[in-house]
């Protein structure tokens, strides 16, 4: 009996072949959107907590608990022995690593601003953080010369003044390569082979020589141009040593790093761990936090209980914990995805129930003659949600097919956001992103389709089940 | 055996201001096996009787036994499954269900009442090729002659096995070709099987088949002939 009335209801949907199309047309574009959208920004989090996790926070962090309160350097973990013994073996560890991490002012030749200096182990930092990959200038740590190395990133390289910007004769030679008319690049030989320390002053060095519409349409092109980061200049780092007392030590930058996050970019300096060690005196155990990478983000989490239980005196944090905005996001992505999708589903409510009313009232004298011959209410009602439920699923299906012919197309290229990169780098977020959809979308999305359309049927179909079949067999 | 017992049934419609007095004190009895024609003016109440005879309708007063059975007692889900179980129905138009065949057409009603998949594809064949249908079996209505739908409709109406078929004016959209022969079909049937058939009509060639003529006016009987 079922699979009549299923076959009913399916046959039903192409009586109005055009009416019908209407409406899964508007569904597909309706799955579409949400599914891009969906998948947009899913891939925008994702990348954002990967991109957090694998290049500053990784999945678990440990320290000694009064270092979370006070970042002093005397709470240090003195037992890395006995818990590198733990990490040996404890399973979902991919990776982990120790460091000291201590605040610094840092000092060019031309300013000054604050740094977390994380004094590590070259070898196993690069296992747990992808940071060594995001050098633009230099190296990581990888060459010693008489004075320590330090790796700074681009930010701080800013604020110290060490990003400068000059008209030299080697890039004037090759500015062809910019493809701006070369009445405009003529203009840049009448400015002073100066060296200008900030982009401000550059930029009015330009102005000056260009005028309004050039600045416009090439400023930003030129400014990057000429922009260079004075590698192997000297800043003095003061730290506090054994004693409380403050000491200079003088590094090398060596290497210019830059991720997708500019707050941790003018944040975060890195050298090596007996650098520090040395000039100040500290023991071996000179060590704040260790950092583990795990198989993935959901395991981080478990690793992090396991490993408190285990490590009941000291502060073990998941990547949850140490980055709750992080977690919220990935917590309220899934919800957000039914909220896009519920939206959209609601809308389209509105056309669903339209046609099935359109649908139910022109076949008034049919369904009439159905209940007489002896269908009952709750089979009349099962016919009609069929037909609604069908509808809307057919439109979902294509959509979603659509939305994953394209997903695979973006899968390799990304959508470019470098138009307006600057400001999503700003708040810590990559310029291409990789859409990200995952089953669970899928069937939700199918789950929340499936329920527009039974709700979508329940007034036309109360509609059909308030008629009178003897009035409606009469009605011409 | 009485099938049908009528006992003095009044229809009162009052929906708009005036009362319309659509059945007017009316008792009658059906047996088993009868082949009868109620017929009358246009207004006289044929199709208000017919549809309380088949529980789509409910009588002002009065009341309406079928098989030992009061129907008026009878609401909602229950009233459905008694029609679905023992009244057979052929209407004017709008009879079949346009997205099925003719087979599964006669099919459903049996499906509704969960009769196994064997025994209804038999009987659908069967009673499909007792009304002279049995190459059309997989054509849907829009494919059929108006008689030719007529024709399913019957067979439909007696896939339930009921107590009796009701039809309002089967023939009124056919032409007299195909009116002779549906109710040749209805008549053989009714002869052969012992069917009960209960149907009104204008037509005087379709009151001539009958061999009961019950003529109403004005929602009263003014005269029950049997012939024999
Ligand atoms: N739902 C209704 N509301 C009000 N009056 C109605 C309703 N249905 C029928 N009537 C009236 O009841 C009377 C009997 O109608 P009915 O349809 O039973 O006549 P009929 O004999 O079948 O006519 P016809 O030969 O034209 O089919 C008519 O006067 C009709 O207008
Ligand atoms: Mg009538």
């Amino acid at each position: 009996m079922k699979k009549m009335i299923w076959s009913i209801a399916w046959k039903n949907i192409w009586r109005n072949r055009v009416r019908s199309l209407v409406v899964i047309v508007a569904v597909v574009l309706g799955i579409m959107g949400g599914m891009l959208m969906i998948g947009f920004m899913n891939g925008l989090i994702e990348q954002r907590i990967d991109a957090s996790i694998h290049n500053e926070i990784s999945h678990v962090q440990i320290h000694e608990p009064e270092f979370m309160n006070n970042e002093e350097i005397e709470y240090t973990i003195n037992n890395y022995d006995k818990i590198k013994n733990i990490l040996d073996t404890l399973n979902g560890v991919v990776a982990y690593t120790a460091r000291s991490k201590t605040f610094a002012m840092v000092q060019s030749d031309w300013s000054t601003t604050g740094l977390v200096i994380k004094g590590v182990n070259l070898e196993k930092e690069k296992q747990v953080s992808d940071l060594s990959n995001f050098i633009i200038e230099g190296d990581f740590l990888e060459n010693e010369s008489r004075l320590p190395s330090i790796v700074i990133g681009s930010k701080a390289a800013e604020e110290l003044k060490l990003l400068n910007y000059q008209i030299e004769d080697n890039k004037m030679a090759a500015i062809d390569s910019l493809q701006i008319p070369a009445e405009t690049t003529a203009k840049l030989d009448s400015l002073p082979l100066k060296r200008y320390r900030t982009e401000k002053q550059f930029s009015k060095a330009l102005a000056a020589v260009l005028n309004e519409h050039e600045m416009k349409q090439f400023g930003k092109q030129l400014i990057n141009y000429f922009s260079f980061y004075r590698l192997g200049a000297k800043v003095t780092v003061t730290i506090s040593d054994t004693a409380q007392i403050m000491v200079p030590i003088t590094f090398r930058v060596t290497g210019i790093y830059k991720t997708s996050n500019d707050m941790f970019d003018g944040m975060t300096a890195f050298v090596l761990e007996n650098a520090v060690l040395k000039e100040t005196g500290f023991g071996k155990d000179f060590i704040h936090e260790i950092a583990i990478l795990t198989t993935n983000n959901e395991e981080g989490v478990l690793v992090a209980k396991e490993l408190q239980r285990s490590l009941p005196n000291y502060s073990v944090l998941s990547w949850k914990q140490i980055a709750p905005d992080l977690a919220y996001m990935s917590d309220m992505m899934e919800f957000m995805d039914f909220i896009y999708v519920g939206i959209i589903m609601l809308a389209l409510a509105f056309g669903i129930i339209n046609t099935m009313l359109m649908a139910v009232l022109e076949r008034a004298k049919e369904l009439g003659m159905l209940m007489a011959i002896g269908m009952n209410k709750m089979r009349v009602f099962s016919m009609i949600m069929l037909e609604s439920v069908f509808l809307t699923l057919t439109g979902a299906i294509v959509g979603m097919g659509a939305s994953a012919l394209i997903f695979a197309l973006l899968a390799r290229s990304g959508i470019n956001l470098s138009m307006w990169s600057e400001g999503f780098e700003a708040m810590g977020y990559s310029a291409i992103i990789y859409p990200v959809v995952s089953a669970g979308n899928y069937i939700n999305i199918i789950l929340l389709v499936i329920l527009t359309g039974i709700l979508a049927s329940i007034w036309p179909a109360r509609k059909a089940l308030k008629m009178n079949p003897a009035e409606a067999l009469r009605t011409e | 055996m009485k099938v049908i017992e009528i006992k003095n049934v009044e229809k009162i419609y009052n929906d708009s201001e005036v009362k319309v007095h659509a059945v007017n004190g009316v008792s009658l009895d059906f047996e088993q096996g009868e082949f009868a024609a109620i017929v009358g003016p246009s207004g006289s109440g044929k199709t208000t009787l017919l549809n309380m005879l088949g529980g789509l309708d409910n009588p002002t007063t009065g009341t309406i036994i079928i098989g030992g059975k009061e129907i008026n007692e009878l609401k909602g889900s229950k009233l459905i499954d008694f029609r679905l179980h023992n009244i057979g129905f052929v209407f004017q138009s709008y009879n079949l269900i346009p997205v099925l065949t003719a087979k599964e057409n006669v099919e459903f009603i049996m499906q509704m009442q969960g009769v196994s998949y064997k025994e209804r594809s038999k009987r659908t064949i069967e009673l499909l090729e007792a009304v002279g249908l049995g190459e059309r079996i997989d054509s849907r209505p829009a494919r059929l002659s108006g008689g030719q739908q007529q024709r399913v409709a019957v067979a439909r109406a007696l896939a339930s096995k009921p107590k009796f078929v009701l039809a309002d004016e089967p023939t009124a959209n056919l032409d007299s070709k195909s009116t002779e022969n549906l109710l040749d079909i209805m008549e053989k049937l009714n002869r052969e099987e012992n069917i009960t058939f209960i149907f009104s009509t204008h037509d005087a060639r379709v009151v001539k088949k009958a061999r009961r003529v019950i003529t109403v006016e004005d929602g009263k009987v003014i005269s029950d002939v049997r012939k024999e």
